[in-house]
């Protein structure tokens, strides 16, 4: 079931009234696991039992870790969830990708292999719920955590409907303590959340499907070499595409678990307005960013064993982070491509320490990062290196007299929407958007909310599934 | 903390939060490596009772504007639009019932099929199955292929789709692929609209805010074709398949003028070579004679179009090289709107399309010169009397009065 359906809509009122009846806590926990099944079987009935088998293991694994006397027991237990997870996640999203690289490398070496045909299919949210059920026996390995009391706080922590398919990705200490005493939104906290919701859809319904995907999918989608012109507005229109569909995911999350009295962690913090890349990826997909930190990056060795190693954990973790979103090379590159800059953002800081920006060097660092951050962009949506390089080429000026593609309008709102997005995150960029709204005239508040949701309910169409679920 | 899972890091997020400039919070972010606690959503000193009344006032006030200006433009409840899910919801009746008559086709036997006419005259209702914009061959090798289809195929014929190979079968296949799997989600989603449309006109997706705005670039930047150049809103489709086209096209010149611009752009004098021909004649063939082993049958009709389009159309596939070549090749029978002697100079708003009454009147003459060339089709004895053009071009005039 996607945020942006009508079911959803009849789905998540229901969903409400059962919270705010009077039965015990338990009940209602219930009601909320099986609502989330319910939310999850909506798409594909059968993936239920791979959610359920995913969530059992790891139960029983953590159980096993917990109840361990010896640490060769504990390794034992963490290396079996993390294999099984793993495994699953590998056979679902990677098995098309592992067949079809080891066939190129066996045609190299002049064997001809034709793998028998199959037809997988990648379930919906599993690269979140994989990474979710994972973080919770690891941290009781690395003994950040103790396993949670009982198996329903713990299936509710990995299956709880906002955050399911597309995160925001949550570690087991961030939610389970949340289930342990009753929830309830006060109606403030219903209101907002209703709020948080509007702004959500807006971002996806309205700004990324209604009036972004066009024009991106005109350009990457088509088979000529689109122009200067044409190339730039596209790009950018995808960085506002992925932002809007991605963050309107997040933000209709985060106000679907207040409206029921549950805090979900912040995803994204105005990510086009950081300066440099490490900055970015503090403020972009944060609970992924910091999944890898702390079960990659760190166990491969950090920045604590010297600088090649330093470099190699961090270029090791962007890939993997690249390979997270899709199995296909373009993503690796993607990812390669952020570990590059961030390796040579930690090099330029190590050479200049005394360097601190004043405002222009900082707008002017703030713009290359956003340039930069665009031209990866064009592999993490380009179906193959071929098309990438001729949209690259594009923008650096190999067709300037290619004919135009793209209309007069979609070049209009396409550079209202992205210069919008920018603006509204520079002028954000040290707030969260609570604080920023407590500043907000309420009868400004009241103008913004009504053509949110007038625009929602007047965009309509069909309702696209969002970019992340297929991650 | 009642449960059992908690952070042991606690002092040190403390000791971050003070280093944060005042209006930010701390995220996982700024957490590395240990665990993470649970987060903090504060809720904005904000009237919000009396922000969240006076949302829910001015939303639902400019919602009704919007829905009554919509039917200003004669949009109205009840109309389904051309989307899959409808058409998916259609093409799972044959696995469940037993489908004496279907559809298939492009726009022009869809919209130009009174289905309640065709009722009246043989006592089937058909089950309508054809896709505007989409070729007829992709659904007739799909319905070939599913052993529950032993009745009568009648396909609709416009030269220009159905022999397109490539962009006219896109369509038609994403609809077949949603009609073998759409998940709980989409389905549950269709049905609530089904019941929402019936009391709103506003949920037409040709009428959405985004391609309001896309058409109001009517060619800025030369050289380029956008939204204004495709095809508006061109029909009404009412639960059960019914469609018309749509019902201001009949009158407002300005926008059929428009409609009938658009479909001289798209349907450009492009000849066919012979071996694309014998392709969609082989492929025919190979579903016709599936249907007829389990005795079933497949049918032509090639509805009208006006003048000027069909002189591009005869251009882009003459009837010689087409429908009479195809006919023979597949040994099957047809109705041509040439044979239909009655019926000539019908209403043609924008040059492709019948108006509702006329569509009424061909549909009447092709089931009635349909059930004289196949066993599958039979007419009532107390079927209503034959009607002729006059009986729906007097209407048009007297409507558009």
């Amino acid at each position: 079931m996607i945020f942006n359906s009508l079911i959803f809509v009849v789905f998540f009122v229901v969903v409400l009234i059962l919270h705010a009846m009077p039965f015990p806590w338990r009940a209602k926990k219930v009601n909320l696991l099986i609502a989330s099944y319910i939310f999850y079987a909506a798409w594909n009935p059968p993936f239920v039992i791979l959610l359920w088998l995913s969530t059992v293991i790891d139960w029983f694994a953590a159980r096993g870790l917990a109840q361990a006397d010896r640490e060769w027991k504990r390794r034992a237990w963490m290396l079996l969830s993390v294999v099984v997870s793993l495994g699953i996640l590998s056979y679902f999203k990677y098995g098309h990708f592992l067949v079809e690289n080891f066939v190129h490398l066996a045609g190299l070496a002049g064997l001809k292999y034709s793998p028998p045909q199959s037809n997988i299919v990648l379930p919906v949210g599993i690269s979140f719920y994989t990474f979710a059920t994972m973080s919770y026996t690891l941290d009781i390995y690395l003994r950040r955590a103790k396993p949670a009391n009982n198996f329903l706080d713990y299936a509710l922590f990995v299956t709880f409907f906002p955050h399911l398919v597309a995160g925001p990705i949550m570690r087991p200490t961030e939610l389970v303590p949340q289930f342990a005493t009753p929830r309830k939104a006060t109606a403030d906290q219903l209101r907002f959340g209703l709020a948080l919701m509007t702004l959500g859809l807006f971002e996806k319904a309205v700004l990324a499907d209604g009036f972004l995907a066009p024009v991106v999918e005109k350009i990457f989608d088509g088979k000529a070499a689109p122009g200067f012109v044409d190339a730039w507005v596209a790009t950018l229109g995808f960085s506002a595409q992925i932002f809007c569909d991605f963050a309107g995911y997040s933000i209709t999350a985060i106000g679907a678990a207040l409206c029921l009295g549950f805090a979900l962690s912040d995803n994204f913090r105005f990510p086009y307005a950081a300066i440099g890349f490490t900055d970015f990826w503090r403020r972009w997909h944060i609970t992924l960013s910091a999944w890898l930190r702390d079960y990659v990056y760190i166990p491969l060795g950090g920045n604590r064993h010297g600088d090649a190693r330093t470099y190699f954990s961090l270029m090791a973790t962007m890939v993997i982070g690249g390979l997270w979103h899709g199995a296909s090379w373009t993503f690796v590159v993607w990812g390669g491509l952020h570990g590059f800059y961030l390796a040579v953002e930690r090099l330029l800081r190590k050479q200049f320490t005394w360097y601190r920006p004043g405002r222009i060097a900082g707008a002017a660092l703030g713009l290359l990062t956003f340039i930069l951050v665009n031209i990866a962009w064009v592999f993490f949506r380009a179906k193959s290196f071929h098309q990438a390089a001729l949209i690259l080429g594009s923008m650096f000026g190999r067709n300037m007299h290619a004919a135009p593609v793209l209309p007069a309008i979609y070049l209009l709102t396409t550079m209202v929407i992205v210069g919008g997005l920018v603006l509204a995150h520079c002028s954000m960029r040290n707030l969260t958007l609570e604080a920023a709204i407590t500043h907000v005239h309420p009868a400004v508040l009241s103008a913004l909310w009504t053509v949110m949701a007038f625009a929602v309910v007047i965009e309509h169409g069909e309702s696209n599934g969002f970019i992340y679920f297929q991650f | 903390m009642v449960s059992s899972i908690s952070s042991s890091e606690e002092i040190d997020t403390q000791t971050i939060r003070h280093t944060l400039p005042s209006g930010l919070r701390l995220t996982a972010a700024n957490r590395p490596g240990i665990a993470q606690p649970v987060p903090e959503r504060d809720i904005p000193d904000q009237p919000w009772r009396v922000i969240t009344l006076v949302v829910a006032i001015l939303v639902t006030l400019l919602t009704s504007a919007w829905e009554w200006k919509m039917r200003t433009l004669e949009l109205i409840p009840g109309d389904l639009g051309g989307g899959y899910d409808r058409w998916a919801e259609l093409r799972r009746e044959v696995d469940k019932r037993d489908v004496p008559v279907a559809i298939i086709g492009d726009s022009r036997i869809l919209f130009d099929t009174d289905l309640g006419r065709a009722e009246q005259l043989t006592s089937v209702r058909p089950l309508q199955l054809a896709i505007a914009g989409g070729s007829g061959l992709p659904v007739l090798e799909n319905m070939a292929d599913d052993p529950h289809f032993k009745g009568l195929a009648i396909v609709g014929m416009a030269e220009v789709a159905y022999f397109e190979t490539q962009y006219a079968t896109v369509r038609p296949q994403k609809a077949i692929e949603l009609s073998r799997w759409e998940s709980p989600s989409k389905r549950g989603s269709f049905l609530i609209q089904q019941v929402l449309s019936h009391g709103l006109a506003m949920l037409d997706d040709n009428y959405r805010l985004s391609m309001l705005v896309f058409r109001l670039d009517r060619g800025w930047r030369p050289g380029v074709k956008g939204p204004y150049d495709e095809p508006w809103k061109t029909q009404e489709t009412a639960p059960g398949g019914q469609t018309w086209i749509w019902r201001r096209l009949e009158h407002d010149r300005r926008l059929s003028g428009h409609t009938s611009y658009v479909w001289h752009e798209f349907f450009l004098p492009n000849p066919l070579d012979d071996e694309s021909i014998k392709t969609v004649f082989v492929r025919t063939k190979i579903a016709v004679n599936k249907i007829r082993a389990r005795g079933g049958d497949v049918v032509f009709v090639r509805p009208p179009s006006a003048h000027n389009l069909r002189t591009v159309e005869d251009k882009h596939l003459s009837r010689a090289r087409g429908w009479d070549a195809l006919l023979a090749y597949t040994q099957t029978k047809g109705i041509h709107i040439d044979d239909l002697p009655t019926v000539q100079n019908l209403t043609l708003p924008e040059e492709s399309h019948l108006t509702h009454a006329c569509a009424t009147v061909f549909t009447d003459a092709y089931i009635r010169a349909l059930a004289h060339r196949t066993p599958l089709l039979h007419l009532k004895p107390d079927a209503p009397p034959t009607l002729s053009t006059q009986d729906c071009v007097q209407q048009s005039i007297a409507s558009s009065k």
